[in-house]
């Protein structure tokens, strides 16, 4: 076979924005090298994972039927290595995860999955909820995640997170060489520590793709949470727009000013939670050293770290000062924002003059 | 100056006009006492009550204030550059009414003996009669500091009333204070070369009394019929909570130096925000006095009954009242608000101009689709040529009109929040 | 003898020329003295500022006065208050209640405290609390001493002092700056010094080469120069106010942000034509840099008049001129406030092209930041640079952060006695 399709199916919250962003600044570059990284016109490859999932997504209309083929159709077009990465599709079932396979069964298959422990991954999804206009607290979106199944799981968590079982999903009939699990670095990790992890498995010289993302999906604190899902509740009420939601609040407000803020208390899981925790890694590392597949990194890295010593924050009880201080910020970026307007309608009628007078004879 | 003036003086009416057929009536204070209702009044009907004989000599409803500064020098963020020669023209219609002319405005209570006494002479023989309205130190201190913040000042409460209560007056913030709410001194410097039965006192009632006492008390000074000028004004300058306060105190100290203009600052943190929003949330404690300055400010206003009452001015309503209650509520202070109160308060302000940017936002979109429009349409004319162009022209020009409307709306809505 | 009795008599002693202290006055023997009716009292800061005019015009060349100069410009004090904002007018601390005034040996004759004018008044506390007029803040005296002098500026009466003899001369200038045959930009006050010195030199058209010179100075003196020129154009912000606004923006005063000025020249004329002079080494050295860079031939010599370019002031001069220009904001239109703002500046005395002056402690990280960013553009921009733009970057030692109030209130006693000397026409003087 002349073609090596990688195909990295998350999880989410691990990088991923990160990767495919600076595979995409690379494509020509990794192209020289015989590497492809195919997402066409789009920025990703959200749109054939959404058609492999068959479902719809967070009130988005999109007509995505087809666009796997599409895809499929394009990569056999290729030779050399192929890589296709969404984080969604470790929620793809059996039945999809064939139809995936079927797609690619003339080309040599690798599946990367990678995976972060559940310490940070917990409010790492809850907090992704709530920046899309999601109210749940803290406290019930645990609850919810201990008590669900993980085996064959429904809740979507589980769907992305179970390593065991995205993995028993989307190996079937592979050999173990040929599934790869890349650990994300604990905290205190040099920089580009993940990128190259990922370079390994998917068989890259990091230096082919030399330049480097500016995106990276950024975290807030606790009491900037708080204060989102607070939003979300009146913004609800007061009906803004999605698309609104998505520019404004996503965008200026989390991303551009929250995100920015320092010394934000971080979310972290409770201590209660902590014995439960190293539980579940425990079983992943066992499932993962008795599989045999591909280890990049470090299986151990997938236990949480140990409590820290400061007192722990409950993020639906936020320090309300911090909370205060956030809202301000939040305040003065959207009153800037406000003010940053030039008056339309000044602005446009002249622009219209201008074009207009440029026609009439001198 | 006249004689005095015969007649009662604590009737409806001041007394017949002088010989001279002029009178004024210079209305100079004191702010929050109902001055801006008042001056809503007199503007909107001042073309039936110039036909009763009655000025109110005014072009723009501004025009007052914009006299005030040309005569106190007094720079406003730019705005006095419209005041260049404002009082002098003010001055010179009511010297040339036959009958009773009115000038109000509250900053006018800070002026020196020089201003009053340049005021005064530039009315020429009318007979001038000063009017003050004032109501207790313990509702106008809080009032006062709050206007400080609503006017982008971030200094704390506490502060705020150590430098108010510090003898000496240093400071500009003490100075002003006192030259706007110190009432025997305003009436000593205004009213200071008049007979006291042309100094007239209007007291605001007690919370409770009848919700136009005050009107009708202005109404028997100016010699108004308080029944036939319905006073339905729309301007009231409504108050914030304590948490509110202190939330627009932050952001104050988030805006200033240059980081926010003065007019996105008057139209967006104090129209939208304190006034269109946060003034209407209900149930948040209200800014009072901590005890200590309570005691003091109480012993205060009996020295004050005490000097106002020997010096025998045209008292309209009661001395009394401005003697405060004696039940204080439970003092919350602002520099240590409630945080909840403070978070409910924040993100209700953060919604708020959510909606204010989505809205402007999209204002802009659909006028860059017109634009797009527009272009489309100007490239089909290249065809037609000439008929087209003209079309596109007067287009744009209509557009220009609107704009221009746009902004003459904009500065009216944003100058309705000037005051002292 | 009462309150009104003692001010009104210390009033005219001052008008009259003299300068004896409040305090003093009061131990002085003085009987008889009737208030005129319709006399409204000064304050302590009217009075102690004619005081503080008497003083130095009795260390200044007080002989070519006009007769009655100096009672006009007291009346003109007196007769108005302080524009803008500032402390309530005090009343004058007197002697104690019931003692009448204090005859010498009876003690502090100010130890009363609330002398109003009226008996109620006096028993409780009601105004502004008394003062010792020897003790009025300096800011005070400034604001009363500003007010007059905008009346001066702003007098019908005056002729148009020394400005003919310089006005005929104006197109001589304006032909050869006018055409600009050379090019200067970069921080105002040194660019119309170099101006000056390249004309003095008999420096005009250029020669075989040509191009743009930008002066260009630390950073901090580059803003306090933009301060400069933003106030003789009429500019009311004061020093610390105006390095906050631009602190608190990304842009910068166009005359201080030199990457952005090179970069807009070098479109015009190309990026070698701009020369980057770091005038650190004085205005003679800044001088010859840029006749030689620009390749000057030495011509005719010409002496430029003070009032083309921004004028050379001291801070405390732009600090008298940024609050003439509050005051003249709300007095009159715009083109009598120009004329008045070019009148002052003309009469202003002039100081060393670098201000001593730098931005205010709390500023410094940032302006040191920013200075470093601003150097390193103008190394890394490709232009040919005469000097170490290391230099740009300010060092801050030494240098007040502000005007000095003690210097900007002589700035205004010496110009209002300069322009009250002069001869003016009947009724110039008006009551506030």
């Amino acid at each position: 076979m002349s073609r090596v399709v990688y195909l990295h199916v998350g999880a989410p919250k691990t990088g991923t924005t990160y990767l495919q962003d600076r595979l995409a600044h690379n494509q020509a570059a990794l192209r020289r090298r015989g590497v492809h990284y195919p997402i066409g016109l789009h920025a990703s490859h959200f749109r054939p994972a959404l058609d492999v999932l068959q479902q719809p997504w967070g009130g988005l209309q999109v007509d995505v039927d087809g666009e796997w083929d599409a895809l499929a159709a394009r990569v056999r077009r290729l030779t050399g290595r192929v890589v296709i990465s969404h984080e969604i599709l470790a929620a793809a079932k059996p039945v999809q995860v064939r139809r995936v396979m079927a797609g690619l069964r003339d080309s040599e298959v690798h599946i990367v999955y990678s995976a972060r422990d559940l310490a940070r991954q917990i409010p790492a999804e809850w907090q992704e909820g709530v920046k899309h206009q999601r109210k749940v607290a803290f406290g019930s979106f645990l609850r919810q995640v201990q008590d669900a199944k993980r085996v064959k799981p429904t809740l979507w968590f589980w769907r992305v997170q179970s390593l065991p079982d995205v993995l028993s999903r989307w190996s079937q009939g592979l050999s173990p060489d040929r599934v790869h699990l890349v650990t994300v670095p604990q905290t205190g990790a040099p920089r580009d520590e993940l990128w190259e992890r990922y370079c390994r498995a998917f068989g890259i010289d990091p230096a082919w793709a030399p330049e480097e993302s500016e995106r990276e999906n950024v975290s807030i604190g606790a009491a900037e949470t708080y204060l989102l899902r607070k939003l979300n509740r009146r913004l609800r009420q007061a009906g803004l727009p999605s698309e609104d939601y998505r520019r404004l609040v996503r965008e200026l407000v989390v991303h551009q000013t929250l995100a920015q803020r320092p010394n934000m208390t971080r979310v972290t899981l409770p201590p209660a939670a902590h014995g439960w925790a190293e539980e579940v890694a425990e079983e992943w590392v066992e499932w993962v050293r008795g599989s045999g597949i591909d280890v990049v990194g470090d299986v151990d890295e997938l236990r949480p770290l140990p409590a820290e010593d400061e007192r722990w924050v409950n993020p639906d009880r936020p320090r309300r000062l911090e909370m205060v201080e956030a809202a301000v910020d939040a305040l003065v970026a959207l009153t800037l924002e406000a003010a940053r307007r030039p008056d339309p309608h000044e602005q446009i009628g002249a622009r219209i003059g201008r074009a207009a007078r440029r026609l009439l004879p001198r | 100056m006249g004689d005095p003036v015969d007649g009662p003086v604590d009737g409806p009416v001041i007394g017949p006009l002088p010989p001279g057929g002029r009178r004024v009536l210079v209305h100079v204070g004191a702010p929050k006492t109902g001055t801006s209702f008042v001056q809503d009044v007199l503007w909107l009907n001042r073309h039936s009550l110039a036909e009763q004989g009655f000025l109110y000599p005014a072009e723009r409803f501004d025009e007052h204030f914009l006299a005030a500064l040309d005569l106190l020098e007094l720079p406003w963020g730019g705005l006095e550059r419209q005041a260049v020669g404002a009082w002098d023209r003010l001055a010179e219609r009511v010297r040339a009414w036959q009958g009773t002319a009115v000038v109000s405005h509250e900053i006018l209570a800070t002026a020196t003996r020089q201003q009053v006494r340049r005021a005064l002479e530039s009315f020429g023989d009318a007979e001038v009669h000063v009017v003050l309205s004032a109501r207790d130190l313990v509702r106008q201190i809080p009032a006062e500091w709050q206007e400080n913040v609503k006017h982008r000042r971030t200094v704390g409460y506490g502060e705020f009333l150590d430098r108010i209560t510090d003898p000496h007056r240093t400071g500009e913030l003490a100075s002003w204070f006192w030259g706007v709410q110190e009432v025997p001194d305003v009436l000593d410097r205004w009213g200071g070369t008049l007979p006291p039965e042309r100094v007239h006192l209007v007291t605001v009632p007690k919370p409770g009394a009848p919700r136009d006492l005050l009107w009708q008390r202005f109404a028997s000074v100016l010699g108004l019929d308080a029944s036939a000028l319905a006073p339905e004004t729309n301007r009231s300058n409504a108050s914030l909570g304590v948490p509110e306060t202190a939330l627009i105190r932050r952001i104050n100290e988030r805006v200033n130096n240059g980081v926010l203009r003065n007019e996105d600052y008057r139209e967006l943190v104090r129209e939208l925000l304190a006034h269109r929003t946060l003034s209407l949330r209900t149930g948040s404690p209200r800014l009072g006095l901590p005890p200590d300055v309570r005691t003091w400010a109480v012993d205060l206003s009996e020295e004050w009954i005490e000097v106002l009452t020997e010096r025998g001015y045209d008292v309209r309503g009661d001395l009394d009242e401005l003697r405060p209650d004696r039940i204080a509520p439970a003092f919350s202070d602002p520099d240590d608000p409630d945080r909840d109160d403070l978070a409910d308060a924040a993100v209700e302000a953060v919604v708020t101009l959510l909606d204010e940017v989505a809205r402007l936002q999209g204002t802009e979109r659909r006028l860059a689709e017109d634009l797009e429009a527009a272009y489309v349409e100007l490239e089909r004319s290249r065809s037609l040529r000439f008929r087209a162009k003209r079309r596109l022209v007067l287009e744009a020009d209509r557009r220009r009109a609107l704009a221009l409307a746009l902004a003459a709306y904009r500065r009216l809505r944003r100058s309705s929040s000037r005051s002292a | 003898m009462t309150y009104l009795q003692d001010v009104w008599s210390w009033q005219q002693h001052l008008r009259s020329g003299g300068s004896t202290s409040w305090r003093e006055w009061l131990l002085t023997d003085r009987t008889g003295v009737a208030v005129p009716a319709g006399w409204s009292e000064p304050g302590a800061a009217q009075l102690e500022v004619v005081r503080r005019l008497a003083l130095r015009r009795l260390g200044g060349p007080g002989s070519e006065d006009r007769p009655g100069a100096f009672a006009d410009l007291a009346d003109l004090v007196t007769s108005r208050s302080g524009p803008g904002r500032g402390l309530g007018q005090q009343p004058l601390a007197w002697g104690p209640e019931g003692t009448g005034s204090g005859h010498p040996g009876e003690g502090d004759p100010l130890s009363g405290r609330f002398p109003a004018s009226t008996a109620t008044s006096r028993r409780h506390r009601v105004g502004a609390p008394p003062v010792d007029p020897a003790e009025v803040p300096l800011e005070e005296l400034v604001r009363v001493g500003v007010g007059a002098l905008t009346e001066l500026l702003l007098d019908p009466g005056a002729p148009p002092d020394g400005d003919r003899h310089s006005r005929r001369r104006a197109p001589a200038f304006g032909r050869m700056t006018g055409t600009a045959p050379f090019l200067l930009d970069g921080a105002p006050v040194t660019v119309s010094a170099v101006r000056q010195a390249l004309a003095a030199a008999g420096h005009s058209k250029p020669g075989a080469a040509s191009g743009v010179v930008l002066l260009a100075e630390p950073f901090d003196q580059a803003l306090a120069q933009a301060w400069s020129a933003r106030v003789q154009h009429g500019s009311p912000a004061r020093w610390a106010g105006f390095v906050a606004r631009w602190s608190g923006r990304l842009e910068l005063p166009r005359s201080a942000d030199l990457p952005t000025l090179a970069r807009t020249w070098a479109d015009r004329v190309g990026a070698a034509q701009v020369h980057v002079v770091v005038a650190t080494g004085g205005v003679q050295e800044a001088s010859r840099v840029a006749a030689e860079v620009l390749g000057l031939r030495t011509g005719r010599r010409a002496t430029p008049s003070r009032q083309h370019g921004t004028a050379a002031l001291p801070p405390a001069g732009v600090d008298v001129a940024r609050r003439v220009n509050a005051v003249l904001g709300v007095r009159v239109a715009p083109p009598e406030r120009e004329a008045a703002l070019r009148r002052l500046v003309r009469t202003l005395p002039a100081g060393p092209a670098r201000m001593a002056l730098t931005v205010p402690g709390r500023f410094q990280a940032r302006v040191l930041e920013r200075a470093e960013r601003l150097a390193t553009a103008v190394r890394e921009g490709g232009y040919p640079v005469h000097g170490s733009p290391g230099a740009l970057v300010p060092g801050f030692s030494g240098l007040p952060t502000r005007p000095d109030l003690q210097d900007t209130l002589e700035v205004v006693l010496a110009t209002c006695l300069g322009l009250a000397r002069r001869p003016r026409s009947e009724g110039a003087v008006s009551g506030g």
